[in-house]
């Protein structure tokens, strides 16, 4: 059984993997746009969110997720 | 005492007249679904290529074919929608009513699978009732519902599958729910890729509760998944691998994404925000149940909807878990709601009725004209609306704006129909249509499939030679083109070896009917 604070961890782990994906997407050239694209912000803020929700998830402790 | 029995009355009025509206939108389904029925040619593009798929099969032929070799045709979707609709042909012949029987059917079990799902915790049928029709009278369902399109069964299997992984800790059936809900997610995988994401859904579940079973049920699936891939690919020298995977890489734009989500957020509001409660809750206080993971992994599912080729329809898996997760908050605060605020006992009745009388007023969508639907809409004020189509307007109000599906066909339509089909059964060798409908009513063969070619081509795995070597020798008596979804160096042959000799306006749009330039020489 999954916790609800391992969940937010989890999500954590991936609202930073996204934020990596994000900022990666310019290093290796993807995307349409010169600088930072209007996907990159939209996927900044997914993140942002993410994160938000992973810190809400780790304050719940270990009830079941 | 008098005020909790005129509650009471209420509440008893409002919830008939919430059943009242939401059995009338399920009247203006069926009357579009019957309008359909009988419509013979595509209605949809792309239709009659699904058709086609379970004629195919019906032969004991593969769809997953290569491209450059003619006929030029493969299908790019999983085989279940078609098989499903072979047993039919024998009854109903190659015609579209086949398909259109199965995906209708499919979105009446989604509804019903709904109302079963909120049922399993409500105490009347009320709640359930609402929820399972509100899935159908949502705009995206009644204009995709009763198309000979896969997407709507794919739905149902998904709808199916979490029903049954949500009780598989039953201390009874568990094992039997499980292996249940795998096996709808293998044939929600194999009508439609897409259903991926329940996959994911339904599995993160499991994965919450039982690491355990969630790996073995997770690896048994990927087994038999794979192991079924494998096989066709193999059966059809690799075929499927382009067709199915290589030929659905496309284009993908974020604004379209944007657009559709918002269409969606703005036609079900009530049904969303409740949903979106329910998941907080659940989140953060409760635990998370199937339902509300799969309803945040079919919003993920829609935001492909920007992908070229893709649409509103991309929604439908989300909208089918909001009506689950709204019903089940309905009940869940019915139930609350008097505990907390016992003076409030009485007026919890008012709410599951008004807020789907609220839901119901965004979704309006309706003939506009005729006896019973012209009275209706002066009714309701909406009878002077109209769809403006490419080369005519239709008689039809839809809150999602401007849609190319909904409306019902005309007199006009049918003759438009008939005028094209008169080209095709005059000519003496192969149609080049681009909707398989036309050559189907004939008894032609179906040459080309348009989208499929455009996407080849796109990703650089269609060679064009043989396609065009044939256009340019004029092998094919007409052309018909509707988008004139080809590759461009296909249109270009076209352009040079053939004419156009009609536009012809049929269910909004103009066909465009060529012929060779070799008749230009044999009737100067």
């Amino acid at each position: 059984m999954i916790t609800k604070r391992q969940l937010g961890i989890a999500l954590a782990l991936a609202s930073l993997a996204m934020v990596i994906g994000v900022v990666a997407a310019d290093w290796v050239g993807a995307g349409e746009w010169g600088g930072f694209g209007p996907l990159q912000w939209l996927g900044l803020g997914a993140a942002a969110v993410l994160l938000l929700v992973s810190v809400g998830l780790i304050l719940r402790g270990n009830r079941p997720a | 005492m008098e005020g909790k029995s005129t509650l009471k009355i209420l509440g008893i009025v409002l919830s008939a007249v919430a059943l009242l509206v939401f059995v009338g939108y399920l009247a203006v389904y069926a009357v579009y679904a019957l309008a359909l029925f009988r419509w013979p040619y595509d209605y949809d593009q792309g239709e009659g290529f699904e058709l086609y798929d379970a004629v195919l099969y019906s032969r004991g032929e593969w769809p997953y074919r290569d491209n450059a070799v003619f006929p030029f045709y493969a299908s790019n979707y999983p085989p279940l929608f078609h098989l499903l609709i072979v047993p039919l042909l024998p009854l109903l012949g190659p015609r579209l009513i086949a398909g259109r029987l199965v995906s209708f059917a499919a979105t009446l079990v989604t509804g019903g699978a709904i109302a079963a799902i909120v049922r399993r915790e409500a105490r009347t049928w009320l709640v359930p009732a609402l929820a399972g029709m509100a899935y159908l009278s949502s705009n995206i369902v009644y204009q995709i519902g009763p198309l000979c399109r896969l997407h709507p069964t794919m739905v149902m299997f998904e709808t199916l599958a979490v029903a049954c992984i949500a009780g598989f800790q039953d201390p009874r059936h568990g094992r039997r729910n499980l292996l249940l809900g795998l096996f709808f997610l293998l044939c929600a995988g194999y009508t439609k890729q897409l259903a991926v994401f329940t996959v994911a859904a339904a599995l993160g579940f499991v994965f919450l509760r039982d690491v355990r079973r969630a790996l073995a049920a997770g690896a048994s699936l990927a087994i038999v998944a794979g192991g079924l891939f494998l096989l066709i690919d193999r059966l059809t020298a690799g075929q499927w691998m382009v067709n199915i995977i290589h030929a659905n890489v496309n284009e993908f734009d974020y604004l379209w994404t944007l657009a559709f989500l918002r269409q969606w957020l703005q036609l079900h509001p009530v049904l969303i925000s409740l949903a979106a409660g329910l998941l907080v809750y659940e989140l953060f206080w409760g635990r998370l149940s199937v339902y509300a993971l799969w309803f945040v992994f079919a919003v993920g599912m829609g935001l492909l909807s920007g992908k070229w080729g893709a649409g509103p329809g991309y929604f439908m898996t989300a909208i089918a878990a909001a009506c689950v997760m709204a019903g089940r908050a309905l009940v869940l605060l019915e139930a609350a709601l008097p505990r907390r605020w016992p003076r409030l006992a009485g007026a919890v009745g008012l709410l599951t009725p008004l807020l789907f009388l609220l839901q119901a007023t965004f979704t309006l969508h309706m003939p506009t004209a005729g006896p019973v639907f012209g009275s209706l809409a002066r009714l309701l004020g909406v009878d002077d609306r109209l769809i403006q189509g490419d080369c005519t307007t239709f008689a039809y109000t839809d809150s999602s704006g401007y849609t190319q599906l909904g409306h019902l066909l005309s007199p006009a339509d049918y003759e438009a129909g008939e005028r094209i089909m008169a080209y095709v059964r005059a000519a003496d060798g192969p149609v080049f249509s681009e909707e398989a409908a036309f050559s189907l009513l004939a008894g032609r063969p179906v040459v080309t499939n348009p989208t499929q070619l455009l996407n080849l081509y796109k990703n650089g795995l269609l060679d064009t030679g043989e396609i065009i070597r044939r256009v340019e020798a004029e092998e094919f008596d007409v052309v018909i083109f509707r988008a004139q979804f080809y590759p461009p160096p296909v249109l270009q042959a076209i352009g040079q070896h053939y004419r156009p000799v009609e536009h012809i306006c049929m269910n909004g749009f103009y066909y465009h009917i060529l012929l060779p330039h070799r008749w230009d020489v044999a009737q100067p």
